[in-house]
């Protein structure tokens, strides 16, 4: 499984002088599959740039695993190459809802006034279904959805292949719940990201940020440190940046970071626009 | 550890009961006490750090829940046993013995928790000790 970031941003794009390091596009993970599937983790505007890259191939299918639809996770779709040529097929998975369909809730973006251009209208075939409750495939890999604590239904994802595991929880607040002394069970989004080989997580604030907005949904980098140790992860990738943060920020939080780390897991990443790990030989590029 | 937990809903339930003042207890879709708040402590005599999650059959044991006409309960009979099996709000006394020895009389609150529209993932019970009988 080869893991490649294409936005890493949280809340709203960020482009600039001052994020061209890590990037300024909202969240989007493009994830190869050891069969040639490809597996889409969100679509926030860093699916513009992949969508380019995808249609240099020949017609086929992706699947996008949506975790929410808070438009920083959809904004990108607009402007998703294959979803707006024939031929392609646009597998979506998201959160259920018990008052519209995935298609419906995705199209209030994808139609005016939002979007000049409305869903119905893409060439592409899209279809969409709520995660199921159990692990499920997609081509080679095992997928496993669980709500996890955020602002509306909010999904985390792990996807498994070959015995190397991703876990994806961009927008989390797990200490919202939970006290960072629980039994690990009782923080939401543990079962996920247990013994992960990398985990993308929420990182959006500093911890004095976090103190004037608790029960935003976000995590300071603070409490996705301790997240990742008490999950077990081999390596955490800070992820979901606050809009707001320069480059420069960000890397000063980093020790913060490595500071609270296990002394058995692996010296943390910053994920930035451009950043590729094969899952299966393990270096980040 | 085995790799599973609680449903969000379950876990958003704890905490939500940690912070009220009302005493407040979980159970799970096995019927299983998984948490009461302090403020439970008082009525059921003992705290849920000393005592932690109880399957279904030893929280009946030890809570001997009964009628107020001191008949048995099971406790699929106990409001929270009654909210997870018919999935619907209930409301019912009965006396119950604390776990410091003191027999109490209690009214309870309890309504399902649904994770989605078929699925329950277990009961929150809130509960009040009635005051002894003139």
């Amino acid at each position: 499984m080869i893991v490649r970031v294409w936005g890493a941003r949280g809340s709203l794009s960020a482009p600039g002088p001052a994020t061209v390091g890590y990037g300024g596009n909202t969240s989007c993970v493009e994830l190869e599959l050891a069969d040639g599937t490809t597996l889409i983790l969100d679509a926030g505007s860093g699916i513009r740039e992949l969508g380019q890259r995808l249609v240099e191939r020949d017609p086929g299918v992706v699947h996008i695993c949506l975790t929410h639809l808070h438009l920083d996770h959809v904004e990108g779709l607009g402007f998703f190459t294959p979803l707006w040529r024939a031929g392609w097929r646009v597998r979506f998975w998201g959160p259920p809802s018990t008052t519209a369909t995935l298609r419906e809730r995705v199209s209030r973006y994808l139609s005016p006034p939002l979007f000049p251009i409305g869903l119905s209208e893409a060439p592409a075939e899209a279809v969409f279904e709520d995660v199921p409750r159990k692990p499920w495939r997609i081509g080679s890999a095992v997928v496993e959805a669980q709500t996890v604590e955020h602002r509306g239904p909010t999904l985390g994802y792990r996807i498994e292949e070959e015995g190397r595991v991703l876990a994806y929880l961009p927008d989390h607040e797990p200490y919202l719940t939970a006290a960072s002394d629980d039994d690990p069970r009782w923080i939401s989004g543990w079962a996920l990201a247990a013994g992960a080989d990398l985990l993308l997580h929420d990182s959006q604030y500093t911890a004095d940020e976090y103190a004037g907005r608790m029960g935003w949904g976000h995590s300071s980098v603070t409490q996705a440190a301790t997240f990742a140790s008490a999950a077990g992860v081999r390596r955490l990738a800070m992820f979901h940046h606050d809009p707001m943060r320069s480059d420069r920020a960000l890397e000063e939080l980093y020790d913060e970071v490595a500071q609270l780390l296990r002394s058995d897991q692996e010296p943390p990443l910053i994920a930035r626009e451009g950043l590729e790990i094969d899952l299966g030989a393990d270096t980040p590029s | 550890m085995e790799r599973k937990q609680p449903d969000l809903v379950l876990i958003v339930a704890r905490s939500f009961a940690t912070k009220l003042a009302t005493p407040t207890l979980i159970i799970d879709a096995r019927g299983d006490l998984v948490f009461f708040n302090d403020a439970a402590t008082e009525v059921l005599g003992r705290s849920y750090t000393e005592i932690g999650a109880l399957q279904a059959g030893r929280w009946q044991e030890l809570f001997e829940p009964r009628t107020l006409d001191e008949e048995p309960m099971t406790a699929e009979q106990t409001p929270g046993g009654v909210a997870l099996l018919e999935r619907r709000p209930v409301n019912g006394s009965f006396a119950m013995r604390g776990l410091d020895g003191r027999e109490r009389e209690i009214t309870v609150t309890a309504f399902p928790l649904f994770s989605h529209p078929d699925e329950v993932v277990g009961s929150m019970s809130i509960f009040w000790e009635l005051p002894p009988a003139p």
